[in-house]
Protein backbone atom coordinates (compact mmCIF):
# COMPACT_ATOMS: atom_id res chain seq x y z
CA UNK A 1 0.00 0.00 0.00
CA UNK A 2 1.07 3.61 -1.22
CA UNK A 3 1.73 5.59 2.60
CA UNK A 4 1.55 9.45 1.66
CA UNK A 5 2.87 11.07 4.28
CA UNK A 6 3.75 15.06 3.81
CA UNK A 7 6.35 16.61 3.99
CA UNK A 8 5.42 18.04 7.82
CA UNK A 9 5.53 14.36 9.36
CA UNK A 10 9.16 13.53 7.99
CA UNK A 11 10.03 14.52 11.33
CA UNK A 12 9.26 10.75 13.02
CA UNK A 13 10.92 8.13 12.52
CA UNK A 14 8.85 6.35 9.68
CA UNK A 15 5.91 5.70 11.13
CA UNK A 16 2.63 7.72 9.63
CA UNK A 17 0.25 9.63 11.29
CA UNK A 18 -3.94 7.59 11.81
CA UNK A 19 -7.21 9.15 12.93
CA UNK A 20 -8.58 6.39 14.57
CA UNK A 21 -10.18 5.57 18.05
CA UNK A 22 -8.88 5.20 21.35
CA UNK A 23 -10.37 3.76 24.13
CA UNK A 24 -10.90 6.42 27.00
CA UNK A 25 -11.64 5.99 30.68
CA UNK A 26 -10.30 2.55 32.44
CA UNK A 27 -10.51 -1.32 30.73
CA UNK A 28 -11.89 -2.31 34.20
CA UNK A 29 -14.94 -0.58 34.14
CA UNK A 30 -16.87 -2.46 31.73
CA UNK A 31 -18.00 0.57 29.54
CA UNK A 32 -16.69 1.45 26.81
CA UNK A 33 -15.92 4.77 25.50
CA UNK A 34 -13.99 6.14 22.41
CA UNK A 35 -11.94 9.30 21.70
CA UNK A 36 -11.07 10.15 17.78
CA UNK A 37 -7.74 11.07 17.93
CA UNK A 38 -4.61 11.84 15.91
CA UNK A 39 -1.51 9.43 16.77
CA UNK A 40 1.13 7.99 15.33
CA UNK A 41 0.53 4.71 13.50
CA UNK A 42 2.93 2.31 15.39
CA UNK A 43 2.05 3.16 19.16
CA UNK A 44 -0.25 1.50 21.61
CA UNK A 45 -3.81 2.32 20.83
CA UNK A 46 -4.50 3.79 24.20
CA UNK A 47 -1.50 5.37 24.96
CA UNK A 48 0.07 9.30 24.03
CA UNK A 49 -1.59 10.73 20.79
CA UNK A 50 -0.96 14.22 19.21
CA UNK A 51 -4.40 15.16 19.18
CA UNK A 52 -7.85 14.00 20.11
CA UNK A 53 -10.61 15.16 17.29
CA UNK A 54 -13.80 14.33 19.49
CA UNK A 55 -15.59 11.58 20.95
CA UNK A 56 -17.95 8.44 20.17
CA UNK A 57 -20.17 7.05 22.43
CA UNK A 58 -20.96 3.30 21.64
CA UNK A 59 -23.68 2.62 23.96
CA UNK A 60 -27.00 4.22 23.21
CA UNK A 61 -28.36 7.13 25.84
CA UNK A 62 -32.03 7.48 27.44
CA UNK A 63 -33.19 8.73 23.86
CA UNK A 64 -31.65 6.11 21.98
CA UNK A 65 -29.02 8.32 20.35
CA UNK A 66 -25.14 7.33 20.17
CA UNK A 67 -23.04 10.50 20.47
CA UNK A 68 -20.85 11.53 17.94
CA UNK A 69 -18.55 14.50 17.86
CA UNK A 70 -15.50 15.27 15.33
CA UNK A 71 -13.92 18.54 15.30
CA UNK A 72 -14.25 18.91 11.28
CA UNK A 73 -11.45 21.87 11.56
CA UNK A 74 -8.68 20.06 12.87
CA UNK A 75 -9.77 16.59 10.93
CA UNK A 76 -9.23 18.30 7.98
CA UNK A 77 -6.01 19.68 8.81
CA UNK A 78 -4.56 16.15 9.40
CA UNK A 79 -6.26 14.59 6.55
CA UNK A 80 -4.31 17.71 4.51
CA UNK A 81 -1.13 16.74 6.29
CA UNK A 82 -1.62 13.00 5.04
CA UNK A 83 -2.90 11.25 7.96
CA UNK A 84 -4.89 7.98 7.61
CA UNK A 85 -8.34 7.35 8.87
CA UNK A 86 -9.14 3.60 9.87
CA UNK A 87 -12.09 1.99 8.80
CA UNK A 88 -14.27 2.36 11.93
CA UNK A 89 -13.70 6.16 11.94
CA UNK A 90 -13.76 5.99 7.90
CA UNK A 91 -17.73 4.53 8.74
CA UNK A 92 -18.77 7.36 11.31
CA UNK A 93 -17.65 10.09 9.05
CA UNK A 94 -19.48 8.37 6.75
CA UNK A 95 -23.09 7.99 8.24
CA UNK A 96 -22.37 11.84 9.54
CA UNK A 97 -22.09 12.85 5.79
CA UNK A 98 -18.25 14.06 6.26
CA UNK A 99 -16.93 11.72 4.17
CA UNK A 100 -19.11 9.69 1.20
CA UNK A 101 -20.63 6.67 2.40
CA UNK A 102 -18.31 3.59 3.36
CA UNK A 103 -19.13 0.74 1.19
CA UNK A 104 -18.87 -1.60 4.39
CA UNK A 105 -21.60 0.72 6.01
CA UNK A 106 -23.93 -0.77 2.99
CA UNK A 107 -22.60 -4.08 3.11
CA UNK A 108 -23.43 -4.47 6.96
CA UNK A 109 -26.89 -2.86 6.50
CA UNK A 110 -27.47 -5.81 3.68
CA UNK A 111 -26.46 -8.70 5.73
CA UNK A 112 -28.58 -7.32 9.12
CA UNK A 113 -31.39 -7.14 7.54
CA UNK A 114 -30.90 -10.80 5.29
CA UNK A 115 -30.23 -11.45 8.96
CA UNK A 116 -33.87 -9.89 10.37
CA UNK A 117 -35.50 -11.68 7.63
CA UNK A 118 -34.30 -15.07 8.12
CA UNK A 119 -35.28 -14.81 11.98
CA UNK A 120 -38.41 -13.66 10.21
CA UNK A 121 -38.62 -16.84 8.13
CA UNK A 122 -37.63 -19.05 11.29
CA UNK A 123 -40.18 -17.99 13.92
CA UNK A 124 -43.74 -18.39 11.74
CA UNK A 125 -42.62 -21.97 11.13
CA UNK A 126 -41.67 -23.02 14.43
CA UNK A 127 -45.09 -21.68 15.51
CA UNK A 128 -46.43 -23.71 12.79
CA UNK A 129 -44.60 -26.40 14.29
CA UNK A 130 -45.79 -26.10 17.49
CA UNK A 131 -49.49 -25.92 16.64
CA UNK A 132 -49.43 -28.80 14.67
CA UNK A 133 -47.40 -30.63 17.67
CA UNK B 1 -29.64 17.34 -4.87
CA UNK B 2 -26.24 19.25 -4.65
CA UNK B 3 -24.92 17.69 -1.60
CA UNK B 4 -25.61 14.10 -2.81
CA UNK B 5 -23.91 15.00 -6.20
CA UNK B 6 -20.72 15.85 -3.66
CA UNK B 7 -20.52 12.94 -1.64
CA UNK B 8 -21.09 10.45 -4.80
CA UNK B 9 -17.71 11.21 -5.73
CA UNK B 10 -15.10 8.15 -4.16
CA UNK B 11 -12.25 10.03 -4.61
CA UNK B 12 -12.19 11.55 -1.01
CA UNK B 13 -8.28 12.28 -0.41
CA UNK B 14 -8.08 15.07 -2.79
CA UNK B 15 -11.82 15.97 -2.36
CA UNK B 16 -12.85 16.12 1.24
CA UNK B 17 -11.81 19.74 1.83
CA UNK B 18 -13.78 21.07 -0.82
CA UNK B 19 -16.93 19.09 -0.29
CA UNK B 20 -16.68 20.07 3.02
CA UNK B 21 -15.99 23.32 2.79
CA UNK B 22 -18.91 23.92 -0.22
CA UNK B 23 -21.07 22.14 2.41
CA UNK B 24 -20.33 24.93 4.59
CA UNK B 25 -20.88 27.20 2.84
CA UNK B 26 -24.18 26.16 1.71
CA UNK B 27 -25.70 24.99 4.86
CA UNK B 28 -24.50 28.30 6.23
CA UNK B 29 -26.40 30.33 3.81
CA UNK B 30 -29.60 27.92 4.24
CA UNK B 31 -29.33 28.76 8.20
CA UNK B 32 -28.52 32.42 7.60
CA UNK B 33 -31.10 33.17 5.43
CA UNK B 34 -34.24 34.94 7.26
CA UNK B 35 -37.02 35.93 4.70
CA UNK B 36 -37.79 39.49 5.48
CA UNK B 37 -41.44 40.20 6.09
CA UNK B 38 -41.81 43.48 3.56
CA UNK B 39 -45.27 42.48 2.85
CA UNK B 40 -47.52 44.55 4.67
CA UNK B 41 -48.59 47.33 2.57
CA UNK B 42 -49.36 50.12 5.08
CA UNK B 43 -46.03 52.42 5.32
CA UNK B 44 -45.10 52.19 8.80
CA UNK B 45 -42.86 50.12 10.24
CA UNK B 46 -43.79 48.31 13.78
CA UNK B 47 -41.84 49.64 16.06
CA UNK B 48 -39.74 46.49 17.63
CA UNK B 49 -38.57 45.90 21.16
CA UNK B 50 -35.12 46.39 20.50
CA UNK B 51 -35.79 50.06 19.07
CA UNK B 52 -33.65 52.55 20.74
CA UNK B 53 -36.88 54.72 21.60
CA UNK B 54 -38.66 51.71 22.92
CA UNK B 55 -35.72 50.64 25.29
CA UNK B 56 -35.69 53.85 26.40
CA UNK B 57 -39.06 54.49 27.34
CA UNK B 58 -38.88 50.60 28.72
CA UNK B 59 -35.75 51.12 31.19
CA UNK B 60 -37.62 54.65 32.08
CA UNK B 61 -40.39 52.58 33.36
CA UNK B 62 -38.90 50.04 34.61
CA UNK B 63 -37.64 51.88 37.93
CA UNK B 64 -34.39 52.00 39.38
CA UNK B 65 -34.82 51.26 42.79
CA UNK B 66 -31.36 50.23 44.01
CA UNK B 67 -32.44 48.79 47.74
CA UNK B 68 -34.19 46.30 45.37
CA UNK B 69 -31.38 45.34 43.01
CA UNK B 70 -28.89 45.26 45.28
CA UNK B 71 -30.74 42.79 47.51
CA UNK B 72 -28.86 40.07 49.00
CA UNK B 73 -29.04 37.08 46.92
CA UNK B 74 -28.32 33.68 47.45
CA UNK B 75 -24.54 33.42 47.11
CA UNK B 76 -21.91 32.15 49.60
CA UNK B 77 -21.36 33.38 53.04
CA UNK B 78 -18.56 35.71 53.09
CA UNK B 79 -17.91 38.18 56.47
CA UNK B 80 -18.98 41.84 55.41
CA UNK B 81 -16.27 44.64 54.63
CA UNK B 82 -16.10 47.79 55.83
CA UNK B 83 -14.51 50.60 54.39
CA UNK B 84 -13.49 54.36 55.62
CA UNK B 85 -14.70 56.48 53.14
CA UNK B 86 -15.00 60.90 52.76
CA UNK B 87 -17.95 61.99 51.31
CA UNK B 88 -16.88 62.46 47.64
CA UNK B 89 -15.54 58.73 47.44
CA UNK B 90 -19.28 58.05 48.72
CA UNK B 91 -20.67 59.49 45.86
CA UNK B 92 -18.45 57.97 43.66
CA UNK B 93 -19.28 54.60 44.94
CA UNK B 94 -23.00 55.45 44.49
CA UNK B 95 -22.49 56.67 40.96
CA UNK B 96 -20.87 53.24 40.55
CA UNK B 97 -23.38 51.64 41.84
CA UNK B 98 -25.88 53.26 39.89
CA UNK B 99 -23.99 52.09 36.57
CA UNK B 100 -23.69 48.37 38.00
CA UNK B 101 -27.24 48.51 38.65
CA UNK B 102 -28.37 49.79 35.08
CA UNK B 103 -25.84 46.89 33.89
CA UNK B 104 -27.65 44.42 35.72
CA UNK B 105 -31.02 46.10 34.91
CA UNK B 106 -30.41 45.46 31.00
CA UNK B 107 -33.64 43.29 29.37
CA UNK B 108 -33.18 40.09 28.30
CA UNK B 109 -34.34 40.31 24.49
CA UNK B 110 -38.04 39.36 22.81
CA UNK B 111 -37.97 37.44 20.14
CA UNK B 112 -40.39 35.78 17.83
CA UNK B 113 -40.72 31.99 18.32
CA UNK B 114 -38.31 30.64 16.22
CA UNK B 115 -39.72 28.40 13.23
CA UNK B 116 -39.13 23.98 13.46
CA UNK B 117 -36.08 22.61 11.97
CA UNK B 118 -37.05 20.07 9.20
CA UNK B 119 -34.21 19.71 6.84
CA UNK B 120 -33.65 15.94 5.21
CA UNK B 121 -29.69 16.40 4.10
CA UNK B 122 -29.95 12.81 2.59
CA UNK B 123 -32.10 9.38 2.41
CA UNK B 124 -30.47 6.41 2.09
CA UNK B 125 -32.77 3.74 1.70
CA UNK B 126 -29.89 0.89 1.57
CA UNK B 127 -29.21 1.84 5.04
CA UNK B 128 -32.19 0.52 6.58
CA UNK B 129 -32.21 -1.41 9.39
CA UNK B 130 -28.21 -0.82 10.02
CA UNK B 131 -28.38 0.10 13.87
CA UNK B 132 -31.06 0.11 15.97
CA UNK B 133 -30.41 3.26 17.90
CA UNK B 134 -29.27 7.22 15.97
CA UNK B 135 -26.37 8.82 15.78
CA UNK B 136 -26.07 12.37 16.45
CA UNK B 137 -22.94 14.34 14.75
CA UNK B 138 -21.80 17.44 15.99
CA UNK B 139 -18.97 19.63 15.08
CA UNK B 140 -17.03 20.37 17.93
CA UNK B 141 -14.63 23.04 15.99
CA UNK B 142 -14.20 25.82 18.78
CA UNK B 143 -15.20 28.92 17.02
CA UNK B 144 -18.39 28.67 15.12
CA UNK B 145 -21.07 30.63 17.24
CA UNK B 146 -23.80 27.85 18.16
CA UNK B 147 -26.54 29.10 16.01
CA UNK B 148 -24.46 28.11 13.01
CA UNK B 149 -23.07 24.63 14.17
CA UNK B 150 -23.78 21.26 12.56
CA UNK B 151 -25.55 18.90 14.28
CA UNK B 152 -26.54 16.04 12.20
CA UNK B 153 -28.65 12.54 13.09
CA UNK B 154 -28.47 9.91 11.24
CA UNK B 155 -31.91 7.78 11.93
CA UNK B 156 -31.94 4.15 11.64
CA UNK B 157 -34.08 3.82 8.37
CA UNK B 158 -31.40 5.95 6.89
CA UNK B 159 -32.52 9.19 6.74
CA UNK B 160 -29.75 11.80 7.50
CA UNK B 161 -31.54 15.19 9.11
CA UNK B 162 -30.70 18.21 11.29
CA UNK B 163 -31.19 18.35 14.69
CA UNK B 164 -34.46 19.91 15.71
CA UNK B 165 -34.31 22.69 18.38
CA UNK B 166 -34.79 20.91 21.50
CA UNK B 167 -32.07 18.36 20.37
CA UNK B 168 -29.78 21.07 19.40
CA UNK B 169 -30.02 22.54 23.00
CA UNK B 170 -29.73 19.61 24.66
CA UNK B 171 -26.04 18.57 22.79
CA UNK B 172 -24.76 21.74 22.99
CA UNK B 173 -25.53 21.44 26.64
CA UNK B 174 -23.84 18.39 26.84
CA UNK B 175 -20.77 19.55 24.71
CA UNK B 176 -20.30 23.19 25.68
CA UNK B 177 -22.31 22.82 28.96
CA UNK B 178 -23.54 26.70 30.21
CA UNK B 179 -23.22 27.55 34.12
CA UNK B 180 -26.75 26.85 35.66
CA UNK B 181 -28.19 25.19 32.70
CA UNK B 182 -29.74 21.84 33.05
CA UNK B 183 -29.88 18.76 30.68
CA UNK B 184 -33.53 18.39 31.12
CA UNK B 185 -35.73 21.14 32.16
CA UNK B 186 -36.66 21.25 36.09
CA UNK B 187 -39.90 20.66 36.75
CA UNK B 188 -41.09 24.31 38.07
CA UNK B 189 -42.17 24.90 34.32
CA UNK B 190 -45.07 22.49 34.39
CA UNK B 191 -48.52 24.54 34.66
CA UNK B 192 -48.96 23.08 38.07
CA UNK B 193 -45.91 23.74 39.67
CA UNK B 194 -46.23 27.18 38.34
CA UNK B 195 -49.14 27.78 39.96
CA UNK B 196 -47.67 26.86 43.52
CA UNK B 197 -45.08 29.56 42.86
CA UNK B 198 -46.78 31.93 41.51
CA UNK B 199 -48.89 31.58 44.82
CA UNK B 200 -45.48 32.19 46.91
CA UNK B 201 -44.48 35.09 45.05
CA UNK B 202 -42.09 33.70 43.46
CA UNK B 203 -42.16 34.88 39.80
CA UNK B 204 -38.66 36.68 39.57
CA UNK B 205 -37.05 33.61 40.50
CA UNK B 206 -39.54 31.61 38.10
CA UNK B 207 -38.27 34.46 35.53
CA UNK B 208 -34.54 34.28 36.19
CA UNK B 209 -34.61 30.15 36.06
CA UNK B 210 -36.38 30.44 32.71
CA UNK B 211 -33.47 33.23 31.49
CA UNK B 212 -31.34 30.58 32.44
CA UNK B 213 -32.54 27.48 30.91
CA UNK B 214 -34.31 28.49 28.16
CA UNK B 215 -32.84 29.99 24.75
CA UNK B 216 -35.05 33.29 24.47
CA UNK B 217 -36.88 32.46 21.09
CA UNK B 218 -37.80 29.06 22.08
CA UNK B 219 -41.44 28.08 22.95
CA UNK B 220 -41.01 27.03 26.25
CA UNK B 221 -39.47 30.35 27.39
CA UNK B 222 -42.38 32.47 25.17
CA UNK B 223 -44.68 30.36 27.37
CA UNK B 224 -43.25 30.52 30.66
CA UNK B 225 -42.69 33.84 30.46
CA UNK B 226 -46.46 34.55 28.88
CA UNK B 227 -47.84 32.58 31.72
CA UNK B 228 -46.03 34.78 34.46
CA UNK B 229 -47.15 37.84 32.99
CA UNK B 230 -50.65 36.82 32.62
CA UNK B 231 -50.66 36.04 36.30
CA UNK B 232 -49.24 38.90 37.31
CA UNK B 233 -51.57 40.75 35.19
CA UNK B 234 -54.42 39.33 37.13
CA UNK B 235 -53.17 39.76 39.87
CA UNK B 236 -51.96 43.05 39.93
CA UNK B 237 -49.01 42.51 41.26
CA UNK B 238 -46.87 44.76 39.39
CA UNK B 239 -45.12 45.98 42.13
CA UNK B 240 -43.02 42.38 42.67
CA UNK B 241 -40.75 43.24 39.31
CA UNK B 242 -40.78 47.04 38.96
CA UNK B 243 -36.92 47.54 39.53
CA UNK B 244 -35.92 44.34 37.49
CA UNK B 245 -34.60 43.50 34.17
CA UNK B 246 -38.21 41.64 33.55
CA UNK B 247 -40.00 44.69 33.65
CA UNK B 248 -39.56 45.81 30.28
CA UNK B 249 -40.71 42.47 28.78
CA UNK B 250 -43.78 42.59 30.57
CA UNK B 251 -44.99 45.96 30.06
CA UNK B 252 -43.80 45.21 26.33
CA UNK B 253 -46.38 42.13 26.59
CA UNK B 254 -49.26 44.21 27.98
CA UNK B 255 -49.02 46.48 25.53
CA UNK B 256 -48.89 44.73 22.35
CA UNK B 257 -51.76 42.97 24.11
CA UNK B 258 -53.65 46.22 24.86
CA UNK B 259 -54.35 45.74 28.31
CA UNK B 260 -52.46 48.33 29.77
CA UNK B 261 -55.51 49.55 32.49
CA UNK B 262 -54.23 47.08 35.09
CA UNK B 263 -50.71 48.51 35.07
CA UNK B 264 -51.57 52.51 34.68
CA UNK B 265 -53.76 52.06 37.31
CA UNK B 266 -51.05 50.72 39.65
CA UNK B 267 -48.91 53.70 38.76
CA UNK B 268 -51.02 56.26 39.41
CA UNK B 269 -51.64 54.44 42.85
CA UNK B 270 -48.13 54.84 43.12
CA UNK B 271 -47.70 58.23 42.17
CA UNK B 272 -45.84 57.59 39.13
CA UNK B 273 -47.64 59.91 36.45
CA UNK B 274 -44.63 60.21 34.48
CA UNK B 275 -43.93 56.73 34.19
CA UNK B 276 -48.38 56.56 33.01
CA UNK B 277 -47.06 59.11 30.76
CA UNK B 278 -44.24 57.43 28.80
CA UNK B 279 -46.51 54.21 28.75
CA UNK B 280 -49.73 55.84 26.70
CA UNK B 281 -46.90 57.48 24.53
CA UNK B 282 -45.54 53.90 23.88
CA UNK B 283 -49.08 52.53 23.11
CA UNK B 284 -49.23 55.19 20.46
CA UNK B 285 -45.77 54.57 19.20
CA UNK B 286 -46.77 50.35 19.08
CA UNK B 287 -50.79 50.86 17.85
CA UNK B 288 -50.81 54.37 15.32
CA UNK B 289 -54.18 52.71 14.24
CA UNK B 290 -55.94 53.17 17.71
CA UNK B 291 -58.29 55.65 18.46
CA UNK B 292 -56.48 57.36 20.86
CA UNK B 293 -52.78 57.26 18.96
CA UNK B 294 -55.07 59.49 16.41
CA UNK B 295 -56.33 61.62 18.56
CA UNK B 296 -53.19 62.44 20.72
CA UNK B 297 -51.55 62.97 16.95
CA UNK B 298 -54.68 65.83 16.11
CA UNK B 299 -54.25 67.59 19.34
CA UNK B 300 -50.66 67.48 20.01
CA UNK B 301 -51.43 66.37 23.20
CA UNK B 302 -48.82 65.34 25.79
CA UNK B 303 -48.13 64.96 29.62
CA UNK B 304 -51.67 64.78 31.38
CA UNK B 305 -53.27 65.35 28.15
CA UNK B 306 -52.66 61.81 26.59
CA UNK B 307 -54.06 60.01 30.32
CA UNK B 308 -57.09 61.74 29.56
CA UNK B 309 -57.54 61.17 26.26
CA UNK B 310 -56.76 57.21 27.58
CA UNK B 311 -59.18 57.06 29.90
CA UNK B 312 -61.59 58.54 27.27
CA UNK B 313 -61.41 56.16 24.84
CA UNK B 314 -59.63 52.91 25.60
CA UNK B 315 -59.78 51.79 29.54
CA UNK B 316 -62.72 49.81 30.77
CA UNK B 317 -62.07 51.65 33.98
CA UNK B 318 -61.90 55.45 33.31
CA UNK B 319 -63.73 56.71 36.47
CA UNK B 320 -60.89 55.73 38.44
CA UNK B 321 -57.98 57.19 36.42
CA UNK B 322 -59.92 60.52 36.25
CA UNK B 323 -60.30 60.79 39.59
CA UNK B 324 -57.28 60.15 40.17
CA UNK B 325 -55.94 62.63 37.55
CA UNK B 326 -58.24 65.24 39.28
CA UNK B 327 -56.69 64.70 42.51
CA UNK B 328 -53.17 65.26 41.25
CA UNK B 329 -54.07 68.49 39.86
CA UNK B 330 -55.48 69.45 42.86
CA UNK B 331 -52.42 68.53 45.34
CA UNK B 332 -50.29 69.93 42.19
CA UNK B 333 -52.16 73.21 42.30
CA UNK B 334 -52.05 73.56 46.01
CA UNK B 335 -48.42 73.12 46.16
CA UNK B 336 -47.68 75.53 43.57
CA UNK B 337 -49.99 78.17 45.27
Amino acid sequence: MVRLSSFLLKTYHGGHIVIRLAMAGHKQSNRPFYRVVAAYNKRARDSKYIEQLGSYDPLPNIYNEKLVSFNSDRIKYWMGCGAHPTKPVAKLLGLAGFFPLHPMTVTEAERRRALVELAEGAAPEEVDKQQEL
Amino acid sequence: MAARCLFRSYSRVKNVDQNTRILVRCSRRMLCSVPSDSSSPDAHVKPQFMDAEVQDILTRIAGLDLEKVFRPIKQELKPPTYKLMTDAQLEEAIQSAREQAQRLLKMPPVLPERKPINDVLSEDKILEGMDTAKYVFTDITFNIPHRERFIVIREPTGTLRKASWEERDRILQVYFPKGARRLTAPPVFQEESLKVVFGQDRHEDVLDLCQVQFEPDSSEYIRVHAATYEDLEKMGKYDLLRSTRHFGGLVWYLVNARRVDGLIIDMLQEDLLQDAVSLVGLFNKVHPNSEIAQEASSQQASGLDLLKIYAKRESQRAGYIELALQAYEQTSAESSV
